[in-house]
């Protein structure tokens, strides 16, 4: 049970730790103040009722996209679709922003001689070639990867929370608007969210470690940064830890944004070939699908994102919109899963769960703000839509296939 | 300073217009650092996106200006004003 909780844990806060989350986290201390607190205490639980509330109709996937709870509700094609739609385009995307800011951490922090973009592409390689090794010893570099971030994290914290002369108190008292477009993009540090129905208390597990992480970071962080500095800096992370432990601080952030990249591509790395196997009806690692999976999926996706790396879609505005849109897509995922459990369980008990229900409605009036607050909707409804269709046109290709040639991919006695 | 200067790149952009190619002059950080206190220089920083947002350091008093976007906003500076660009 302790393993697969960790392993919930390891692959579930992939995301929380890498870059991106750490300017949601910044730019949102410095917009709400010390209100970020109790909000981020908030989105635990509301992430934890959720997970809960997923969880309980006790389907054996739901830490690879929860597929099988989402064809009760939508049947098998469009919950393929929507499950492609809420995990491929992440992955891709944050992979490819997440390793440009790596490169530029590399170049800045550590060695001046080195190309950024060269850094980018070596990451980037050393990661898809790290995809192709057995699955054990993927999770063990995970864990690796979330210890070294996590750990440099609360070194971090801990450090300028004890040796600072401001008291914690009067940092607290900085207040700002709750009402700040940063109260729902906070929803979004959990991209990737999973739960483990193997184990009885992963549905805390990561909220929990979310929450306890970035409460600490977000106090070391207003007490050494003026609010206004957090708000308008493009890496927060960077500005806090220098004004921290000053030229070590800043080489350990440096290990932090790496370390946190690589966890959140491995992450979601993981979680989309799971996804994958969950569609595809294969639980077992040594079939044949799993195994051309492993060959050919990192690789694919490590060309597509090289691909966008080469053509400048990280000197584009468009990245951070079509990422944006990309999370967006994450948490619809994670809502319709919701609703999904909502409805399994009114079929079975003629019960409707209400507090699970509540914070599915939360989500929703969430999921509505983010589109409608974004200066770049229009843009954003075009790439949400045209992912959709893409993935719906994908998954109903591959179901019709397989339809055709049943059991084509099925061998070495994997159940469908 | 130091360590912004050292990630100075002079680029020449939209260096196949005719009109810029026989004009645009490189110019070392040692340079444009002494040309910085003198003031009599106009840095633009033309990096975008990621490119701009991910890098800690950047010149104090530059402009930010999109590379793409040259038509527009050369039309605001004088023609013999010295403007540095740098994209790295």
């Amino acid at each position: 049970m302790k393993q697969h909780l960790f392993l919930s844990l390891t692959l579930g806060t992939g995301w929380l730790l890498c870059p991106e989350s750490l300017v949601m986290v910044g730019n949102g201390a410095g917009q709400m103040g010390w209100i970020a607190l109790p909000l981020l205490v908030a989105i635990a639980l509301l992430y934890s009722i959720c997970n809960k509330l997923i969880q309980t109709p006790r389907f054996p996937d739901t830490t690879g996209g929860g597929f099988l709870l989402l064809k009760t509700m939508t049947g098998a094609i469009p919950a393929a679709g929507i499950s492609l739609a809420a995990f491929i385009p992440l992955l891709i995307l944050a992979a490819t922003a997440l390793l440009v800011t790596s490169g530029y951490t590399f170049n800045e922090v550590f060695l001046y001689w080195f190309p950024n973009f060269g850094f980018s592409f070596l990451l980037l390689a050393l990661l898809c070639t790290l995809q192709l090794l057995p699955e054990k010893l993927i999770v063990r570099a995970q864990i690796f990867f979330v210890c070294l971030a996590a750990g440099g994290l609360l070194i971090l914290s801990v450090y300028g929370i004890t040796t600072s002369d401001i008291p914690t108190t009067a940092v607290l008292k900085e207040s700002g608007s709750i009402w700040s477009s940063s109260s729902a993009i906070l929803l979004l540090l959990f991209a990737g969210l999973t739960c483990n129905s193997n184990t009885q208390h992963s549905f805390f597990s990561v909220p929990v470690a979310g929450l306890l992480i970035f409460s600490l970071w977000i106090v070391a962080s207003l007490t050494y940064v003026s609010p206004e500095r957090l708000t308008s800096s493009t890496i927060p992370y960077m500005t806090a830890a220098r004004k921290i432990m000053g030229e070590p601080g800043r080489q350990l952030m440096g290990i932090i944004v790496i370390s946190g990249t690589c966890a959140a591509i491995t992450g979601l790395m993981l979680l989309c070939k799971q996804m994958l196997c969950n569609i595809a009806g294969v639980n077992s690692p040594n079939s044949k699908f799993s195994r051309n999976l492993r060959w050919s999926f990192s690789p694919l996706i490590a060309m597509i994102t090289g691909i966008l790396l080469a053509t400048g879609l990280a000197g584009d505005e468009l990245l951070e919109v079509l990422l944006r849109g990309a999370l967006i897509l994450w948490l619809a995922h994670y809502t319709l899963l919701c609703f999904a459990a909502i409805l399994h369980s009114y079929r079975k008990a003629k019960t409707v769960p209400w507090t699970g229900s509540v914070c599915t409605c939360v989500l929703m009036v969430a999921l509505f703000s983010l589109i409608t607050d974004n200066p770049h909707r229009m843009e954003l409804l075009v790439f949400l839509f045209s992912v959709l269709i893409i993935s719906g046109l994908f998954s109903t290709i591959w179901f019709y296939i397989n339809t055709i040639h049943p059991n084509k991919h099925l061998t070495n006695g994997e159940n469908r | 300073m130091k360590k912004i200067l050292l990630l100075l790149s002079l680029t020449l952009l939209m260096a196949w217009q005719p009109a810029f190619a026989a004009e645009v002059q490189l110019m070392t950080k040692e340079e444009l650092k002494s040309r910085l206190d003198t003031g009599d220089v106009t840095v633009l920083d033309v990096r975008s996106g990621r490119d701009w947002g991910s890098s800690e350091f950047k010149i104090q008093g530059a402009f930010r200006a999109s590379g793409g976007d040259i038509a527009k906003w050369s039309k605001d500076y004088q023609k013999d004003q010295k403007l540095v660009l740098y994209c790295a």
